[in-house]
Order: C-alpha cells, then sequence, then structure tokens
C-alpha cells in the first residue's frame, strides 16, 4: 500500500517513520492510535487516490487537519492511513456580493476570517483554537465557539461540500441555494467527523462585521451570582454575541501568563459581547450591566478599544492552554446543559472533583449551557487516567440527566463514543448506524469513531455464514 | 530510565508543561511551509518527550526534526502554558551533539567557539571581506556566496570609540561579528548612552556570547564563551548587546552556566535602554518629520525576549512614521548559521519577507546582523537598511 501511495504523491508527502507515526498518533486530547502510514495530499484527486488504495488495501483512512480536536476524532484509533489536509489549504475563491468562499478543507478559520477582512466580512465560527485549527475540522465536529451563541456553530456557515466518499467517488452536496432541491445532506455531513466523507473543499458563508461591539467584564464572588446573571440576561430577551464564563482557577492561570489584569479575586468572572448598531449595542450592554448589578456582581468594565477587547478574548481563548501550569495533563469536557440548570449542575461538578480528588477548572460558554470543565492531572502517576476516566463518565452523566447533551461542539470521537448510550436509546442508534452504512459499508473511514458497537441493533459486521438469519 | 546523556538536556519539566493544544502550530514558519507536525513547535515537543521516555530513538529522523527549526521561538511567545521551547531545543541539540558527533559538527562547533571569539582571525576574514567587495566580487560569485557578500554591509574601518562620563556603568557586548561589521552600531550606541551619562566599558577581555554554538548544539563551547565574558564583566552594572540574538543569549546567560544567573538578570538590548532613556527625558524626542521607515522584528527581540515596543519608541522619538514589515513576525530565515545549513527554507522565508517588504517601503529598520544580512541580500538595490539606534543618532544630528 505504501508503494502505490508513493507512486500516487510525491514520495516525500507518505511518511512511515516511526517518529511521524508516534506524532500523528494523537491529538490534542489524551487518546492514542497507531497509524501505519500518514499521507499529505495537496488536491482533491491525490484525496481520492488515497482513499481508492486504502480501499483496497482494506485500510481505515481517518482524516485530519490541524489536530486541536480533543475527542481524538483524528486519531488512528485502530491503524491505518492518516491523511493531512494542512496543504490543502487555499482559499479559492471569496465572493465579497454573495458573501460566501470556497475554500479547502485545510485552511485555518482565523486565516479565512482575515482573509475576509478586507471585504468587511468573516467567518462566524470561532472555536478558541480558531489561530490554529482547520476549516475541514471545524466541519468534521460541527464546532462552535463563543460567539456560536448568536451566530451558530458551523452547520449554520455551509452551504455545499466537496466530499470523497469511502468508495472513492467524489460528490457535491448543497449549493449556493440556501435551501438545495432533494435531501438536504449538509447536516448529515457536517459533524459526522470524518465517518461518512472527506471534505476536499467547502462553499462556506461569510458575515459581516458588524458596525459596533462592546466587551464587558462582570466579576462574581460566587459561581452562582454569574449564572444567575446569565440566565437573566437571556430572559430580559438579549441574546449576546457571546456569553463566556471563567473560574478563579482558570484567571488565575491566564492572568500568570498574559497580565491583563483580570480580578483574580473573584469566585467567577463573566465575559459578554453584544454586537450590531451603535444605539443597540449601547443599550444591550447597559441591559447586561444591569442584571450583573442586580446579581451582586464585584465590578463591570467595559473594555475601553479594540486592543482591551482583544486581550480579553485571548485571555479566553488561551485559557486551555494556561492551565498546564497547574499539572502536566489536563482532561477537557465537553457537555451541553439547560442555561436554568447551570448552577447546580456547577456545583455537582465541584463535587465530583473533589470526591476524585481532582484539581477541577471550569471555563465554558455559559450562554448556551456549554459547560468545559477540565480535570487537572499528571498522567505519570499509576491509576491517574482510569480515575480521570471514571470522573469524567460522572459528569456527563450529570449533564446528560440535567437535560443537556453529550458534547457541545468538541464532537464524540472515540472519547464519548462509549457514552452515547446516554443519550439515545437502541432504536437512535441503529437509524444513526444505518447512515454510516450506507455511505460507508465497510466502516473505512475513520472506524471505532462517534458509534459504540452494537449500534447496529442487529449488527451484522461479525461474519455470518450465508444464508444466516438474523 | 532517561535516553539523555548531558546535563543540558530537556527536562522532565520542560516537556511537560506542552499539553498539545496546538496553538503554536500557525506561528512556526516552517509548520506554515510544510504543514507537517514533525515540523511545528507541538511536534518537535512531542518528539522530544518520545525520546525522553524511550519511544522514540535519538535517530537521523530526530536530528533531522529538530535541527529543521529555525529556533525562532515564536512559538514561544504564543503559549500559553510557556514551555520554554528555546531551552529545550538548545538541550536537545546538545543530545544531538553528544550522542551523534560527527566530524562537521565538531568543525563548525570550533569554527562558531573559536573563530569567532578570535579578533584577529575575524578581522582577517574581514579585510578578505573588503577586498572582495572593493573587487565588486559578488557579482560573479555563486548563489549563495554572492548572496551571502551582497547581504554584508560596505565595511568601513573599524575605530575604537573614546570611553568618557562618571554615571553608571555599562558593560557594552560589542559582540564577534558585530564589531567588525556592524561598527556603525556599536558606535552609536556609545554615543547615545555617553549623551545620556553612562560611563561605557568594553573590556578588552569579552568574547562571543556564544548563541550561534549553543543554538547548534555546542554547549561546551558555548560554556566556555560564557564563563569569559562573566568574567570580562565582572565589574560593571549591566551589560548591554547591541545585536538581539547577543542579548537574548546573555538573558539566558543562566540557563547555561549557573554563575550565569548574575549576568543575565541586569543584561538588556540596547533598544530597551535606549527606549527607556527616551521615556525618561535623558535622550530627546525629536519634532522632526522624518518619513516613513519600515520595521523588521528580529525573533530573539520579538519573541525571545517579548520585545516589540523599543524600536518603535526609540524610531517614533526621531521622528519616523513606522511602518511593520511583517504583522505576522514570522522569522526572516537567517536564524544564526540556519541559513548557512538550510539554504532553501531559509530563502523561501527571506524572499517572502522581501516581498512584504517591498510593498511597504524603502528604508529598513532592524536591529541584528543576520536579519540585516538576510534582508539585504533578498533585496533589490536602493534599500537602506539600519539599526533603530543608527537612525535614531542621525536624526538627532540633522536636527542640530
Amino acid at each position: 500500500m505504501i508503494d502505490e501511495l508513493r507512486a500516487a504523491l510525491d514520495s516525500d508527502r507518505v511518511m512511515e517513520s516511526k517518529l511521524e507515526l508516534h506524532l500523528y498518533g494523537r491529538d490534542a486530547g489524551v487518546y492514542r492510535g497507531n497509524p501505519s502510514v500518514v499521507a499529505i495530499p495537496e488536491t482533491t484527486e491525490e484525496v481520492v487516490e488515497i482513499v481508492k488504495i486504502a480501499g483496497r488495501h482494506e485500510a481505515p483512512v481517518v482524516a485530519r487537519g490541524a489536530g486541536t480536536g480533543l475527542a481524538a476524532g483524528a486519531v488512528p484509533t485502530e491503524g491505518g492511513v492518516v491523511l493531512v489536509t494542512t496543504r490543502m489549504n487555499q482559499i479559492h475563491e471569496i465572493d465579497p456580493v454573495k458573501r460566501t468562499a470556497w475554500v479547502g478543507p485545510g485552511v485555518i478559520n482565523l486565516d479565512l476570517s482575515h482573509a475576509a477582512a478586507p471585504y468587511g466580512l468573516y467567518f462566524a465560527p470561532d472555536p478558541s483554537s480558531q489561530a490554529a485549527c482547520t476549516v475541514g475540522g471545524n466541519i468534521a465536529n460541527n464546532s462552535g465557539g463563543p460567539h456560536c451563541l448568536a451566530e451558530g456553530s458551523t452547520v449554520n456557515h455551509v452551504l455545499a461540500l466537496e466530499v470523497v466518499l469511502p468508495d472513492g467517488t467524489l460528490e457535491v452536496i448543497g449549493s449556493e441555494a440556501p435551501d438545495p432541491i432533494g435531501l438536504d445532506l449538509r447536516g448529515v455531513m457536517v459533524g459526522s467527523e470524518g465517518t461518512l466523507g472527506i471534505v476536499t473543499r467547502a462553499l462556506v458563508k461569510l458575515t459581516p462585521i458588524a458596525p459596533d461591539i462592546r466587551t464587558l467584564l462582570c466579576s462574581f464572588s460566587s459561581i452562582s451570582d454569574a449564572a444567575e446573571t446569565v440566565s437573566g440576561v437571556i430572559a430580559r430577551g438579549v441574546v449576546p454575541a457571546a456569553l463566556e464564563m471563567m473560574d478563579q482557577r482558570i484567571v488565575e492561570a491566564v492572568e500568570n501568563w498574559l497580565h491583563a489584569g483580570l480580578p483574580t479575586h473573584a469566585a467567577a468572572i463573566l465575559l459578554a459581547e453584544v454586537v450590531g448598531e451603535t444605539a443597540a449595542v449601547e443599550a444591550e450592554a447597559d441591559l447586561i450591566a444591569e442584571v450583573a448589578r442586580a446579581n451582586k456582581a464585584l465590578e463591570i468594565s467595559v473594555a475601553a478599544g479594540e486592543d482591551e477587547r482583544a486581550l480579553l478574548w485571548k485571555c479566553r481563548k488561551s485559557a486551555f492552554g494556561a492551565v498546564a501550569q497547574a499539572a502536566p495533563n489536563y482532561y477537557l469536557h465537553d457537555t451541553v446543559v439547560p442555561r436554568t440548570r447551570l448552577v447546580e449542575t456547577m456545583n455537582k461538578v465541584y463535587e465530583i472533583g473533589r470526591r476524585h480528588d481532582l484539581l477541577m477548572m471550569n471555563v465554558f460558554h455559559a450562554g448556551d449551557g456549554n459547560l468545559h470543565p477540565l480535570m487537572m492531572f499528571d498522567a505519570s502517576e499509576p491509576g491517574m487516567i482510569e480515575k480521570v476516566q471514571a470522573a469524567a463518565d460522572e459528569l456527563v452523566e450529570v449533564c446528560v440527566k440535567a437535560g443537556g447533551a453529550l458534547s457541545g461542539e468538541h464532537g464524540i470521537g472515540r472519547e464519548k463514543r462509549d457514552l452515547m448510550p446516554l443519550m439515545f436509546n437502541t432504536a437512535d442508534l441503529d437509524a444513526q448506524a444505518r447512515i454510516k452504512e450506507t455511505f460507508d459499508p465497510f466502516g473505512r473511514f475513520n472506524p471505532g469513531k462517534i458509534l459504540p458497537a452494537g449500534s447496529r441493533c442487529f449488527d451484522q459486521s461479525g461474519a455470518l455464514p450465508p444464508g444466516a438469519w438474523v | 530510565m532517561t535516553a539523555w546523556v548531558t546535563d543540558f538536556a530537556p527536562t522532565t519539566a520542560e516537556l511537560n508543561s506542552c499539553v498539545a493544544c496546538g496553538l503554536c502550530l500557525p506561528h512556526c514558519p516552517t509548520f506554515r511551509l510544510t504543514g507537517l507536525e514533525s515540523a511545528s513547535p507541538r511536534g518537535r515537543i512531542a518528539a522530544m518527550k518520545g525520546v525522553a521516555e524511550g519511544v522514540l530513538d535519538l535517530d537521523a529522523d530526530f536530528e533531522e526534526a529538530m535541527t529543521f527549526c529555525l529556533n525562532c521561538r515564536a512559538c514561544e511567545a504564543v503559549c500559553p502554558s510557556m514551555v520554554p521551547f528555546g531551552r529545550a531545543m538548545e538541550g536537545a541539540r546538545a543530545e544531538i551533539t553528544a550522542q551523534r558527533p560527527t566530524a562537521r559538527r565538531r568543525l563548525r562547533h570550533l569554527l562558531l567557539g573559536r573563530l569567532l571569539s578570535n579578533r584577529g582571525l575575524v578581522g582577517l576574514a574581514t579585510d578578505g571581506v573588503r577586498v572582495m567587495q572593493r573587487l565588486g566580487v559578488s557579482r560573479i560569485l555563486p548563489g549563495r556566496l554572492g548572496r551571502g557578500l551582497r547581504g554584508l554591509r560596505p565595511l568601513r574601518p573599524v575605530r575604537a570609540p573614546a570611553l568618557n562620563g562618571s554615571g553608571p556603568t555599562i558593560g557594552l557586548l560589542v559582540g564577534c561579528v558585530m564589531n567588525k561589521w556592524f561598527s556603525g552600531v556599536n558606535t552609536a550606541a556609545v554615543e547615545l548612552l555617553t549623551r545620556a551619562g553612562y560611563r561605557v566599558a568594553i573590556p578588552g577581555e569579552q568574547t562571543c556570547c556564544g548563541a550561534l554554538v549553543v543554538h547548534d548544539g555546542g554547549i561546551d563551547e558555548g560554556r566556555r564563551l560564557a564563563a569569559i565574558n562573566i568574567r570580562a564583566f565582572d565589574n560593571v552594572d549591566r551589560v548591554v548587546a547591541t545585536a538581539a540574538g547577543c542579548s537574548a543569549h546573555l538573558k539566558s546567560y543562566g540557563k547555561v552556566i549557573s554563575e550565569g544567573a548574575q549576568i543575565a538578570a541586569g543584561a538588556a538590548d540596547i533598544t530597551q535602554v535606549i527606549a527607556e532613556l527616551i521615556a525618561s527625558g535623558k535622550l530627546p524626542t525629536l519634532a522632526a518629520d522624518s518619513g516613513d521607515v519600515v520595521l523588521h522584528d528580529p525573533c530573539h527581540l520579538r519573541h525571545a525576549q517579548r520585545s516589540t515596543e523599543p524600536p518603535r519608541q526609540i524610531l517614533r522619538a526621531a521622528g519616523y512614521h513606522v511602518i511593520d514589515a511583517d504583522p505576522e513576525g514570522l522569522c526572516c530565515g537567517a536564524a544564526g548559521i540556519y541559513s548557512l545549513l538550510r539554504p532553501a527554507t531559509s530563502r523561501e522565508l527571506g524572499t517572502r519577507l522581501a516581498n512584504l517588504i517591498d510593498d511597504r517601503g524603502e528604508l529598513v529598520a532592524t536591529s541584528n546582523p543576520g536579519c540585516e544580512m538576510q534582508i539585504r541580500s533578498h533585496l533589490d538595490r536602493g534599500y537602506r537598511i539600519a539599526h533603530p539606534i543608527e537612525l535614531y543618532l542621525e536624526a538627532i544630528r540633522s536636527s542640530g
């Protein structure tokens, strides 16, 4: 297979050294895999070739962008070919009139926004890793970000996708029209984590940059005051562009790095952003401040200019990285709870941390109830990984029982695969498995992800004798 | 069980501080060029970790991954976990030197350690280059050599600067290459510091700071040079270097040898000192309008020292309107001796920066000799490239 791949691509873009395989065996999360080869295509045609060659050799294909994922979506847990899209990073076309762009899957999220800025446009999904992560990865995980509260997640910004299917055929799903004729399969492909197809080009929507913006920083002496403020703001009919919470531990870690003057004495801070016309923005900022005051805010300040605003967001978006100061490893979770149950869930989250003797930090998208509890640990301590996993499973269960969801934006990947039955009954899982089977009957694309073993009610993946009756 | 054999190896704490978030990736020039994990800071740290844990071998692939790095430390400046990447990389290269010895590298370290620290030899080389410049040899020399020669300034005979003043004493690290080939910068430094009331000492026993050889994994030579400088600058209040690469390395002397902590604590880049003096009014802020200048930040100032304001403050005080050469701050490709070891990658980055400058203006300022040579050799004639303090001193003189 490797020889065939070398013949199809430049030989230096097919790698099998021990070192390269080690590096491509992981993403930004905790899972590890062992790929047999790494291929770096530059064109759609090369992706087709790789998929066909891997298919002939019955090898799995795992697509990977920048490898900033946290749920092991791009980790080759069952070996095979890691297909890296970083060199398919061309912005093919920006249409400022239609406000769309055709991009390669390896384009970095923030690069697209920078390229669109001269036209007064940007790409709205803004995961915290946006300076590094790729649009392909955003599509695979239906990524959100602080600003998806008002703007929606990636699926709301994808018009069409050119995809290579597991049998090597090339299809275009969707069109420039917002409502394509026939079945709208974009929603099936977006968020499928490379299990149904590999995106080789995407037509994405670009959003006009708002004429005015206000970013507020509010600090509180308790998490519940902050959480009440979040519910209060939304109950008053304002949907801020972003509404983010960081707890004291996180603020300390970030402050230690950036010295941005964040209030490290507060139990929690809220970062709220409103965008739009100046008058509306001012009214909404006033209302948020009023709700915060009513909930005993310690301080309320408004970012004085673009530099201050950028610094606040840098604090928020670098939070995950900054935690390494506390312990060498972290396990970051991604779950959702109804906003109304934020306070009780947060209390349970800290309680789980205490019970398992794990330092728990929290930084999250409070506006849409998307929690990101971080557990800090040292993986070199024996038994630690199991302990963390047990605590993590409890966390998810607490959130799902509160009426929440398994994942807000990071995807299921391998990490939460076996927790899927918490959310879905056998009929639900069977329906999803049927979709997977339709696209990928031989289970070649990113096997072992999203759907737990046995999802198909009558799982036929095992070798059945011909004529067997199930 | 560790795979390392030197006391300069990457430490477990250094390697563990990386959580593999990947925020460094887009800031890494070699990752930008290749898209490869092994050419990214995160990948390089993971490779070091792999070797440390015995999962990977310290083999040719490891050496390739480490030596492809420019050690520009752009990753370090954007790392929320504050991974000391530059330090770890120097450690990994020291290990490569120890565990994969080659005659070529030994010779290189000998040259970097002994030739650059020998003023007579640098002087001799200088004379040779001066003659070649007179004869216009650069035009007929092939590729790399010709480009290298074009990158140099027209050499002027070096004059020993006069020592005056009675204030606190600044020890000037004049630099191995800097003092011969960029003497105008040292002359300007002495004049500005003296004007501001400092006494400037230039100890004769000083030597090359050792940055180039330590970056290349030559820790033994690097420690020898550091020890000489620590003795030479024993009697000054603080040591100041006129090249960003040297000032960054002086600040890391404490990591090179334990006796280096004191000199490191007081070390500064000349731009930082002059900017302070302008801010405190000891040096003038001019009302003149000097026009546009395109500023290139050397990596070892911008990233390694997180210092971006001082050169801008100096140029603004000189009446210039400052335009950033490259808002992304990618390395120019000079990176010490990288331009000699990896000419193709160096050229790719040099051309990229030259194109950016080309769009922006004709007067360029930068504060590191390697960057200056690299930029000059990639730009057409008709551009002037100078150190911010030279432009500042000129502005003071012409304003009377």
